[in-house]
């Protein structure tokens, strides 16, 4: 055996009085791919920063090829090959592709005896490294013109023209669909196949049973399991990770409701929601599915109008779709919450105007709101004075679910619910929908993970190019194949 | 850095500085803490007071407004060219008025068009004084024609304290009760921390900007209504340089120019740290060159320490 390309040990760190990491082995071999798993503070983002110099642990080292090193800064970790592609990409969005490469160390060439970039090298050189990821742009095109999936490639692309002994990958595939997931996948295949070490972070679970060699599973900051491929399929990880047993949501099919919410402006595409049910969305990135759940929120500058349990309603922006009890969460916690104020501002907010007595707010009336719902929703740390900036993302999903909750909607429009949360706070958000609607409510919800709107939905609505291509009913069974040409996918 | 965090987990971190700044300057010179001289810091930092309250709801709802300086001069000159005509209520008014319209022009530029604040409130700066300078024609107006309450004002005193200084006291607790227990203050912090996330919450957000910015030009108007009796009369002149002096008081006072965070409470500190400063050189005899440098020192240093706290 070689000796690992990277590796921790005995490493522990504490973060005021919280210990993120306690005594912690962890080491990646070349040409492997090991991923690391764990509910949110469990750990992982600590123990990958300590790999990538963002942080020094308290105790323990890090070795690099065997060697011990004492990283001052992401540079030094940077020097000794260890490169991390993080959730959000640090490319510069107004400049190239080719620019975007080569930014730091770009061709030159000598002008009268003055350095001058080489810009035909420049490109040339940024297609061929694009080339080895099968991707092959017009490198002249701004990076802020690509898709997601593609400015990955560009950042995996630019980590590669670097040594590059050790790659981190934070979630790579959390907003990827899954022709992007399988392109992503053989790139990295091939990078193995190099020789390159992978540390592979994900909530996704699937995918780390298809891709990983070895899963280390972090629970509490501490090692809770290490195993070889083969011998960990998802529900030990599940169980390993939360430390107890995994649980199916039972799917509820009950009788059709009174129709809550219909879309009479756009007579074809109408889309009508029940109480009682859950609606899907299904459809690719850039299908327009995002785009009509935000028009129902009246998001877009038209003014639609709806039927709201039977009564006609103008809706020409947010505000108006809040008083007529409809509830958005959007697909990026940061346009659900203003993280710079706290859970209960934030829980609030909606409601503002409801509990006004007289001017003023009722703050005893508000702090007994926000204090059940938290204690309903299981939001961590039960202290309604954080900011919601300092919550873990699972936790500032429920914050967002609360706001509507507080509200008391009788429609919640959900974008991407679950998207970069770990099992148990999906779980729980999956059963809070499911309860919900039980109340009456009526719910549409898009994902872009079609096993969980089969999970969790009474009927799937299919979205390609901005038009609704199929309806699909749980009764008659989701008929994945059906769906995946109803999406175009 | 560190020390700077903490003082801000207390939330009384310009409070300590405003009190450091007046033991040194009165360890240095005896004649700072006279009762002459104190009842001279409230009055000078009384008008200033005013537009910071004022600059606090622009700033807290994410913008910034370079237009009170012109609108202390125009509502002063518009309040003197009033009151000679209609007496002193139609005066007093005008004045305010002619505020409120310069922060609805601004407000409605700003949060319905979606044009830069910087830009916006640079353009009506210069606008509202080129708007003074033609309805004065260059020369104050007023002086002895005023009514002699409104000269009193600005120099008579209620329990011993100046009217003046009565303006900015009542209307920083009225004001803050607004910021804090209303709905409507609540929903200026959350437009101003993230304006996405507050329209997706059902903000008005437009409306919840462009009000801020009627507030600071309404308190600016009621600024230069003060300053105009001080003066005995409207000065084409006056109010220059106050923007700077308000938003450099209002980040001192730890609002964040990105947005979201300040209290009315801590912008008034912010400006009693501009004044005294502004005193204490004065008591020094420092050079009034050096007193610009050094003012200018303190905005920049404010403007850093801004940047470390979102850092942080």
């Amino acid at each position: 055996m070689n000796a690992p390309a990277a590796s921790a040990r005995g490493v522990s760190k504490h973060f005021g009085a919280t210990q993120a990491l306690d005594n912690v082995d962890f080491d990646v071999l070349p040409g492997e791919v090991h991923a690391l798993v764990g509910e949110n503070g469990a750990g992982k983002s600590t123990l990958v920063r300590i790999l990538a110099g963002v942080h020094r642990p308290d105790r323990g080292d890090i070795a690099v090829a065997g060697e011990v090193c004492a990283f001052n800064g992401p540079r030094d970790a940077i020097a000794a090959g260890i490169i991390t592609i993080p959730q959000e990409l640090r490319l510069v969005p107004g400049l190239s592709i080719a620019e975007n490469l080569t930014l730091g160390d770009p061709p030159l060439r000598r002008v009268l005896g003055l350095a001058m970039i080489d810009r035909a090298r420049m490109r040339r050189e940024a297609g061929e490294q694009l080339a080895q990821l099968d991707f092959t742009p017009d490198t002249r095109l701004r990076v802020d013109r690509l898709s997601f999936a593609e400015r990955q490639l560009v950042a995996i692309a630019k980590a590669l023209r670097r040594r590059c002994r050790v790659l981190i990958l934070d979630e790579p595939t959390a907003a990827l669909e899954t022709r992007e997931v399988e392109r992503l996948f053989a790139v990295l295949a091939r990078m193995k196949s190099r020789g390159t070490a992978i540390v592979y972070v994900s909530h996704r679970l699937d995918e780390v049973v298809a891709l990983a060699d070895r899963c280390t599973v972090l629970r509490d900051g501490k090692v809770a399991a290490t195993s070889r491929r083969g011998a960990f399929k998802v529900a030990d990880l599940v169980e390993a990770m939360t430390g107890r047993a995994a649980s199916k949501v039972d799917a509820v099919v009950s009788a059709p409701g009174a129709v809550v919410l219909e879309d009479v402006t756009q007579r074809p595409d109408a889309i009508r929601l029940r109480a009682h049910e859950v609606t899907g969305l299904a459809g690719l990135l850039g299908s327009g599915a995002s785009a009509v759940l935000r028009r129902l929120f009246g998001i877009g500058g038209e003014t639609i109008e709806l039927r709201r349990d039977g009564a006609l309603t103008r809706i020409a922006g947010p505000a108006a779709a809040v008083r007529a009890g409809i509830g958005f969460v959007p697909d990026e916690r940061r346009l659900g919450l203003v993280m710079n104020m706290s859970v209960r501002d934030n829980i609030l907010l909606p409601s503002l105007d409801r509990l006004a007595r007289g001017g003023r707010l009722d703050r005893a009336a508000g702090d007994r709101l926000v204090g059940e719902l938290i204690g309903l929703l299981d939001i961590r740390p039960r202290a309604m004075h954080a900011r919601a900036s300092a919550l873990s993302g699972g936790n500032q999903q429920k914050v967002i679910l609360a706001k509507w909750l507080a509200r008391e909607v009788g429609v919640l429009l959900l974008d991407e619910p679950t998207q970069g949360i770990d099992v148990a706070a999906k779980a729980q958000i999956h059963a809070l929908i499911g309860d919900f609607s039980k109340r009456g409510g009526g719910v549409l919800v898009r994902s872009s993970d079609l096993a969980e709107l089969a999970l969790i939905c009474d009927g799937i609505l299919a979205v390609h190019k901005g038009r609704i291509t199929d309806r699909l009913q749980r009764s008659d069974g989701f008929d994945e194949k059906r769906l995946h040409a109803a999406i175009g996918g | 850095m560190r020390p700077l965090k903490r003082l801000n987990l207390f939330g009384q971190g310009p409070l300590i500085a405003l009190l450091a700044l007046c033991f040194i300057i009165s360890l240095l010179t005896g004649r700072f803490l006279s009762p002459l001289n104190l009842t001279n810091i409230l009055v000078q930092s009384s008008i200033m007071a005013v537009i910071a309250i004022g600059m606090t709801f622009v700033i807290i709802g994410g913008g910034f407004d370079l237009s009170v300086g012109s609108t202390v001069a125009l509502a002063g000159c518009v309040a003197a060219m009033a009151m000679v005509q209609f007496g002193l209520v139609a005066g007093v008014l005008a004045g305010i008025g002619a505020g409120v319209a310069v922060g609805l022009v601004n407000g409605v530029i700003v949060a319905s068009l979606g044009i830069n604040p910087f830009i916006t409130t640079l353009g009506t700066m210069v606008l509202v004084r080129g708007i003074v300078f033609l309805i004065t024609g260059g020369a104050p107006v007023g002086d002895e024609r005023l009514p002699a309450i409104f000269l009193a004002f600005g120099t008579a005193r209620f329990l011993g304290i100046h009217y003046l200084v009565w303006v900015p006291a009542v209307l920083l607790i009225v004001l803050s009760w607004v910021m804090a227990a209303t709905p409507y203050g609540r929903r200026i912090y959350a437009t101003g921390g993230s304006r996405e996330a507050a329209y997706l919450s059902g903000v008005p957000v437009e409306r919840v900007i462009a009000s801020t910015y009627m507030w600071c030009g309404g308190l600016a108007g009621l600024a230069g209504v003060m300053l105009a009796a001080r003066l005995q009369s409207g000065q084409p002149t006056a109010g220059e340089f106050y923007e700077l002096t308000a938003i450099a008081a209002v980040v001192l006072g730890g609002a964040s120019l990105h947005g979201g965070e300040g209290t009315l409470y801590n912008s008034i500190i912010g400006v009693f740290i501009m004044v005294v400063l502004g005193n204490g050189l004065n008591l020094l005899n420092v050079d009034s060159y050096w007193q610009r440098v050094a003012i200018g020192v303190v905005i920049v240093a404010a403007a850093a320490a801004d940047r470390l706290r979102s850092r942080s």
